[in-house]
């Protein structure tokens, strides 16, 4: 259930009518219930697990509030926070990191084989356990007081919308919606509708389309022309946006149908003027929480030039192996956080359109460079397809259709491509509607057309069969 | 909240009308130089064949057209089955084309195969009631789910539709009279030695088996004499023992059906022909005949057909 949006969705329906039935004051306890359930369809084991985990980060905030001397705070903080990262570094990075240190020793004449544990990466791991330390942080930090109530703040962490692919919704603002209980809002109801449809049309209509395209080169870009390698490495930056962010979409139109706000995780990121614009579009309750607990911990900029340049690699190598134990993901952290080094600071300036149109197309170019080796299954892969992707580049006519082919393999592709260009254009002029017109000074909106549209595309061009999410993986 | 209530009321009425609309009038779309439609659209043909990609690709039209006499058509769909081949034979039928001879795939492993649509082109050439009788076949021998009924009678070819003019220009320029006209070239043994093999079926399907029965029927009824044809396939097919079990249980079969009296029909298999089924520059693939294998076994088929028509 939790890997198919569809399930999710019905899941989510049957809750809705039990949540809108029962008194307000024990809606929480629905959504609890809710939660549990949806977890332990993945796995009970899993569940179990992460409740521990939960229940010792609430037991420990408590201590941490309670304690008035410092040191003893930060003793509480430290074990409340190792082992929730000890836990997640055995999950997701221990066979990278025994890997690592077998071909360290292999290069020293010392071969060894690597320790491999075979594990089940529980449902959500990377975003649950950033949630339970931004809460203890928080409470160290004086920003917050600790929880009272565990099944509260357990809801929180488990709130079933948002476990599979985040966002990485904040303490605060969960569980102070909690205390003020949970009532039925007609316009945030409808708001959650309107973000579910959004969510879909990008993740049904858009990245679904684009997936087996993007595998079938990424695959094997050497069987194909430079054309299919540039094209496939585009078409996977709105591919890996429009699932995430549709999911995003999703996660937070659902949350909205249960009385409950979150923070916009995307605000239209490919049009951004420049990296540092794009961090601040691009999974924002991620670079926020690194920005708030990596960045600003280790000094931030308020630092001499050295070190916060160090402060800013260390960060962006912090966001790459977040997203998983892989070179290429340190090797992706690595050139935006050098990108974002050698980007400098400018104040809001008024630009011509010639000047932005070229600022945007750089940042997107330079994004999809950089998704080539978030994609690629190791470093030298990335390279490889690079080089392809350069050297093996022309615009011939076999070459262009050799290069669309592969979206269905028979005499249907160029129909399939033309329907993907047009939803892209779609979506462009959603966003662009979003960023320059009149959506331009909300955080949320979608027309009567622009619904009607979306909702249409989705029921007469969603692709269904292929509903996992790649964030999910994270 | 009445606001997005009336919306997605909209919505849901534009999809069920969109979709009635589709499945019954599509096939009115112009024409293309393949499929049903075009076939239909012709009135008369004196050789009609019918099949699957190892027509699309085994069959030359230059040669058919050239060496057969009066009208030729070749109807191929990707995967085309025999309980379907039947389908579509009877749907052209009722829509008043004539046919002179027909001349139908004999390709062991699509009638080994649980009866399923795998070209959606077929439905885009066909109305309602066609593709309801196609669902309720696929239905008694498949476990089809909801998400399958969605996909043939909602989603299916709604690209091919939204770009049209395009894609209808772009793709009949690859085919005349249903015949392909792109030209693949062949392979080297070494690549078609390290291709996959594609395994092995449990025996022939009741439903296909069916499918010929019915061609048979339908063909003695419109007074239509039937040839059941074999292409030739990569010389490692029929060194496989999965290939030739169902070679075998298919040849056999369709000497049991052709030999009644009451059918004008004969079986002509690649084996009869004096084919070189290990040159490699003869095939694309395993089973898919290049250019030169497409242009050499058309002329075979042709003198074959000639020589049986002497005697």
């Amino acid at each position: 259930m939790a890997s198919d949006i569809m399930l999710t969705l019905l899941f989510l329906g049957a809750a809705l009518v039990i949540y809108y039935l029962a008194p307000s004051r024990i809606r929480w306890g629905i959504l609890l219930a809710a939660s549990l359930i949806f977890y332990a369809s993945a796995s009970v084991w899993m569940l179990l697990l992460t409740g521990i985990s939960a229940c010792w980060s609430w037991f420990a905030g408590g201590r941490i509030e309670e304690i008035h001397i410092e040191k003893g705070k930060r003793g509480w903080l430290l074990l409340g926070i190792l082992p929730l990262l000890g836990v997640l570094f055995v999950f997701k990075y221990f066979n990278f990191f025994s890997a690592s240190v077998a071909s360290l020793l292999a290069l020293a004449g010392l071969p060894a084989d690597p320790l491999v544990l075979k594990l089940m990466l529980p449902l959500g791991i990377s975003y649950y356990t950033f949630k339970m330390i931004s809460y203890l942080a928080d409470i160290y930090l004086g920003k917050r007081s600790s929880e009272p109530y565990v099944g509260y703040y357990v809801t929180y962490v488990l709130f079933f919308p948002q476990i599979l692919s985040g966002p990485i919704e904040r303490s605060e603002g969960f569980l102070e919606q909690l205390h003020r209980g949970l009532y039925y809002d007609s316009g945030l109801f409808a708001e959650g509708i309107q973000r579910i449809i959004l969510g879909l049309f990008k993740k049904m209509v858009i990245a679904n389309r684009l997936g087996g395209y993007v595998d079938t080169i990424f695959a094997s870009p050497g069987d194909y022309p430079g054309l299919a390698a540039v094209m496939a490495a585009f078409f996977y930056s709105f591919q890996l946006y429009c699932d995430f962010s549709g999911y995003s979409d999703i996660a937070i139109g659902m949350g909205e149908l249960l009385g409950i706000r979150s923070r916009q995780n995307f605000r239209c990121p490919y049009f951004a003027r420049n990296i540092r614009d794009f961090w601040n579009r691009w999974h924002i309750s991620l670079s926020s929480w690194l920005r708030d607990y990596v960045y600003i911990s280790l000094g931030g900029s308020r630092v001499s030039k050295a070190k916060r340049g160090r402060n800013v690699l260390l960060t962006f190598l912090a966001s790459g192996l977040w997203h998983g134990d892989n070179w290429t993901f340190v090797a992706w952290g690595g050139i935006h956080g050098v990108w974002n080094l050698f980007c400098r600071k400018k104040r809001a300036e008024a630009a011509g359109p010639v000047r932005v149109l070229r600022q945007t197309l750089a940042t997107f170019c330079g994004v999809t460079l950089g998704w080539v080796f978030f994609r690629a299954e190791s470093l030298s892969a990335a390279v490889f397809y690079l080089r392809r992707a350069v050297f093996g580049f022309s615009l011939s006519v076999t070459d262009i259709q050799n290069s669309i082919l592969p979206f269905t393999g028979d005499n249907t592709c160029a129909a399939y491509f033309l329907t993907v260009c047009l939803f892209l254009l779609l979506l462009f002029l959603y966003e662009w509607g979003q960023v320059y017109g009149k959506g331009r000074d909300k955080e949320f909106s979608l027309s009567g057309i622009w619904m009607t549209v979306m909702g249409l595309s989705v029921a007469l061009f969603g692709v269904f069969g292929a509903s996992g999410f790649l964030y999910a993986q994270f | 909240m009445k606001h997005i209530g009336k919306i997605l009321a909209g919505v849901l009425f534009a999809v069920l009308l969109l979709t009635g609309i589709k499945n019954e009038y599509a096939r009115l779309l112009p024409v293309s130089s393949y499929g049903m439609q075009a076939a239909v659209k012709k009135k008369s043909v004196d050789h009609l064949f019918i099949g699957s990609s190892m027509f699309r690709q085994g069959l030359s039209i230059d040669v058919l057209e050239e060496m057969l006499e009066g009208e030729v058509y070749i109807l191929s769909y990707n995967g085309n089955q025999p309980a379907f081949m039947a389908m579509e034979l009877e749907y052209m039928l009722k829509e008043g084309l004539e046919i002179g001879t027909l001349y139908v795939d004999l390709y062991p492993y699509t009638a080994a195969a649980a009866p399923w649509i795998s070209d959606t082109k077929i439905l885009l050439d066909t109305d309602l009631s066609f593709k309801l009788d196609a669902w309720k076949l696929m239905n008694v021998y498949n476990d089809t789910k909801l998400l399958d009924f969605y996909e043939l009678f909602v989603t299916a070819n709604n690209e091919q539709i939204l770009t049209y003019p395009i894609h209808n220009r772009l793709v009949s320029a690859q085919f005349r009279n249903g015949g392909n006209i792109l030209t693949p070239g062949g392979q080297t043994k070494e690549h078609l030695d390290s291709l996959g093999m594609l395994g092995g079926r449990d025996g022939l399907q009741e439903a296909q088996v069916e499918g010929y029965k019915k061609i048979l029927e339908l063909a003695r009824e419109h007074g239509v004499k039937v040839y059941f044809i074999e292409t030739p396939k990569y010389e490692r097919m029929y060194r496989d023992a999965d290939y030739m079990e169902l070679y075998e249980a298919c040849r056999n079969k369709m000497e049991e059906l052709t030999e009644a009296d009451v059918y004008n029909a004969e079986v002509i298999l690649a084996e009869e022909l004096a084919f070189d089924f290990g040159d490699a520059a003869c095939f694309q693939d395993l089973i898919h005949l290049s250019t030169e294998g497409r242009t050499l076994y058309t002329k075979l088929l042709c003198e074959k057909l000639e020589e049986l028509r002497a005697e």
